[in-house]
């Protein structure tokens, strides 16, 4: 009966999208840090944090308002518990561990281990429970449960709590724990000293009357401030043979304070690459729209620069590190991951359906561009694909993996070349158009509805009248391109203008057809 | 100027295209050489071609074309061969139109010292258009079909005649949109200068004989336009 209760709540939850919708948004929320709304909840407990510790500071020799006692000791506490139970909540998929176990057990034929997956589900949560930042999580709930003055100090475990916050933090965290077992190394070396000398010191100050070490609580506390070079004076030897033991203690006090910095140093350096690639991924994910480039050649810089000078945003995936580098180096932001593997999409946490504003293929080959295409359209089928051609004949493989757009150099070049030679002037005025150079430009200007009835009545007005050139009109609904359009042509919202003038020009016949549809 | 003969220089992917496109635009029509390999691609590719090398007196292509007809491509494999083919083109032929190949702007920049008319930096070009195409999808569609499609829309350049009806009339004192169903986009004034400026720039130009018009608009009004434009004052 249990077991069946059991099976059939997991198989509701597991189904209900609602259910599924909150635990990935709490999920997000808390772990997630490509969540763009993960940075206000951080800033928000971090808030709270500086708060709590804070209200425990004026506390110390001040009276502080019952109000905010109550906020810090409950509305705070009642915060992080509620953060606390969440994470529980997330960590670990408990509607999916029934459901394996009932499959489990169905397929080999024998009645469900209910018992099984409980077990499972408690592994799973203890991990959670016992793990370092979740202690401290349980910590800086604490005064929560209880008053006691005692307690109060609990409220400084909240300052741990930063770790889970920031990012810099967390990071100096995983650094230093690289080098565990040279830290512990250099404690048990500082341990063995400070234990040795202590009691070395002690046996030969303390029977001396003139001397200020005389127990061995002294002797340690001396030990401790001499080994890592503070030597506040307060206790000092006075017999020949204790200055001797400070003499090999302050030698290896600076052994000590080496080995330490060395440890640091080296753990910084060989993280430093990883460092700056883990910043680099974070700050692409809080990129809303970019061009992602696919390999990187002297093609690829010329396409990112275009693009930028246009105010976009590109990204680059290129495996090989040195192109990478040299990437860094022409100013584009560059990562060293395989585009055609998903898994490198889940390493550098891109969202491309909701990211990408188009994908542009230039690896080096076409087999290459075939298979990146094939992993990009995984992950989405509606993101615009773009590929240079390599080899004619490969030109229908590329049209099968999905790309919308091919470019095939060679045969561009060869069909300006017959338009070079047979219109020069004309293929000279096109040209500077498309170059933007001349100062002139020929725009698209998608139209709104309002934008749309009011199209005709600002391009008559004097300003525009013999200075913007409307080529026509592009109707999205049959896909027709209505050139030198008359103004009576119904003109409906999504329909594209092509217009050629300025720049400045071209953004004042925007404006006013904006300002106009506003009135 | 209207050529009769065109000469390809080199026979790689880039040239090949360029001998299809423009082929059986003039009536004769070459494809120069540097290496059998070369030619035997190019006699795959349904071409002649002969053989030369870059100390060569270009006697064979003075006894073979008019060189007052002659537009001539540049297409080599190799930036600094191409430069210096040009070079010595140039060198010998001072007024024949060169249109060379070139990898990037660096290369261009040499070619266009070489005496070069018009380079052509495959990098740029190609770029600029992988950016116009998702950048501006309806503009590049609009064009490639005016230039490389079948359609009915094209641009043309028109020569003022000297008994023409607009000489001596402003740019602007004419609706030609509203009048003839073309749009003018350019006009090269010879009495400012040989390179063309934008109607959009506002300049309010005088209409002077042999002046150029850049106009887009469908074929039959084209046609039109250019009969209209031959009727005198």
């Amino acid at each position: 009966m249990f077991s069946q209760w059991m099976v059939g709540i997991a198989f509701f939850l597991h189904a209900s999208p609602r259910y599924r919708h909150a635990k990935k948004f709490f999920y997000n929320l808390l772990e997630n840090p490509a969540y763009p709304y993960k940075r206000f909840f951080d800033y928000t407990m971090m808030v709270l944090i500086v708060i709590s510790v804070y209200i425990l500071i004026l506390h110390v020799k001040h009276e502080v308002s019952p109000k905010w006692i109550f906020f810090n000791n409950y509305v705070v506490s009642f915060i992080f518990f509620i953060e606390y139970m969440l994470r529980l909540w997330v960590y670990s998929d408990t509607s999916k561990i029934v459901i394996e176990q009932y499959e489990h057990d169905v397929f080999i034929q024998r009645p469900f281990n209910y018992f099984n997956a409980l077990r499972t589900i408690f592994k799973n949560k203890l991990t959670f429970v016992t793990s370092t930042s979740s202690i401290i999580d349980m910590l800086a709930i604490m005064p929560f449960f209880h008053e006691f003055r005692i307690l109060r100090v609990f409220i400084l475990f909240r300052v741990f709590k930063l770790f889970r916050y920031s990012r810099s933090l967390s990071q100096l965290v995983s650094i230093l724990s690289s080098k565990k077992f040279e830290i512990f190394t250099l404690g048990i070396f500082a341990a063995v000293i400070i234990l040795v000398s202590s009691v070395l010191i002690y046996v030969m100050e303390a029977h001396n009357p003139e001397s200020k070490i005389n127990t061995l609580f002294d002797a340690l506390y001396w030990s401790v401030v001499t080994i890592f070079t503070v030597g506040y004076g307060d206790f000092v030897p006075v017999t020949d043979e204790g200055r001797i033991v400070a003499m090999a203690i302050i030698i290896a006090g600076i052994a000590v304070i080496s080995f330490a910095t060395s440890i640091v140093v080296s753990a910084f350096t060989e993280k430093l690459d990883q460092i700056k690639e883990e910043k680099l991924i974070d700050d692409v994910g809080k990129i809303d729209q970019f061009y992602l480039i696919c390999g990187y050649s002297p093609l690829a810089a010329e396409v990112a620069r275009q693009f930028i000078r246009h105010g976009n945003k590109i990204v680059i995936l290129e495996l090989d590190k040195e192109k990478v580098q040299q990437a860094h180096k022409d100013g584009f932001t560059a990562l060293a991951y395989d585009s055609g593997s998903l898994h490198s999409y889940q390493a550098i946490k891109i969202d491309i359906p909701s990211q990408a504003k188009a994908v542009i293929l230039l690896r080096e080959s076409d087999v290459l561009n075939v298979y990146t295409a094939l992993t990009i359209r995984e992950l989405s089928k509606k993101v615009p694909l773009l590929s240079i051609l390599h080899q004619d004949e490969n030109r229908r493989k590329l049209s099968f993996a999905g790309i919308n757009e091919i470019v095939y150099t060679q045969e561009l070049i060869g069909l300006i070349s017959k338009e070079v030679s047979g219109r020069p002037v004309a293929f000279e005025v096109i040209h500077a158009l498309r170059s933007e150079n001349s100062g002139v430009f020929i725009e698209e200007i998608g139209l709104d509805a309002t934008m749309a009835e009011r199209f005709f009545e600002i391009a008559k007005l004097p300003l525009f009248h013999k200075r913007l050139i409307v080529l026509g009109i592009y109707k999205t609904s049959d896909r027709k391109f209505l050139f030198n359009p008359s103004t009576d042509l119904i003109i409906k919202e999504g329909d594209v203008a092509i217009v050629i003038a300025t720049r400045s020009l071209i953004d004042e016949f925007q404006t006013l057809m904006y300002q106009k549809g506003k009135r | 100027m209207i050529y009769k003969s065109a000469l390809v220089f080199g026979f790689n992917e880039y040239a090949k295209q360029i001998a299809l496109q423009i082929s059986g635009e003039y009536p004769s029509f070459a494809v120069f050489v540097m290496t059998e390999a070369e030619k035997t691609f190019a006699r795959l590719a349904g071409f002649e071609a002969e053989l030369f090398d870059l100390s060569e007196d270009w006697k064979s292509i003075e006894e073979r074309f008019n060189i007052n007809e002659l537009i001539v491509f540049c297409a080599l494999d190799n930036d600094a061969e191409n430069v210096f083919l040009t070079i010595s083109l140039r060198a010998t032929f001072e007024n024949l139109p060169i249109i060379a190949l070139a990898g990037d702007h660096e290369s261009a920049e040499k070619m266009k010292s070489a005496g070069a008319n018009k380079v052509m930096p495959i990098l740029q070009i190609t770029a600029g258009i992988i950016s116009e195409m998702l950048e501006k999808p309806t503009v590049t569609e609009v064009l490639h079909d005016i230039f490389y499609e079948d359609s009915k829309l094209k641009i043309a350049q028109i020569t003022v005649s000297k008994g023409s009806f607009v000489v001596g009339k402003h740019l602007h004192d004419i609706d030609w949109g509203n009048e003839y169903d073309v749009l003018v986009l350019a006009i090269v004034d010879f009495q400012l200068g040989a390179t063309f400026s934008f109607t959009s720039r506002g300049h309010n130009h005088h209409i002077d004989p042999d002046d150029i018009l850049v106009v887009i608009g469908y074929e039959d009004k084209i046609a039109a336009f250019s009969k209209a434009m031959e009727v005198s004052v």
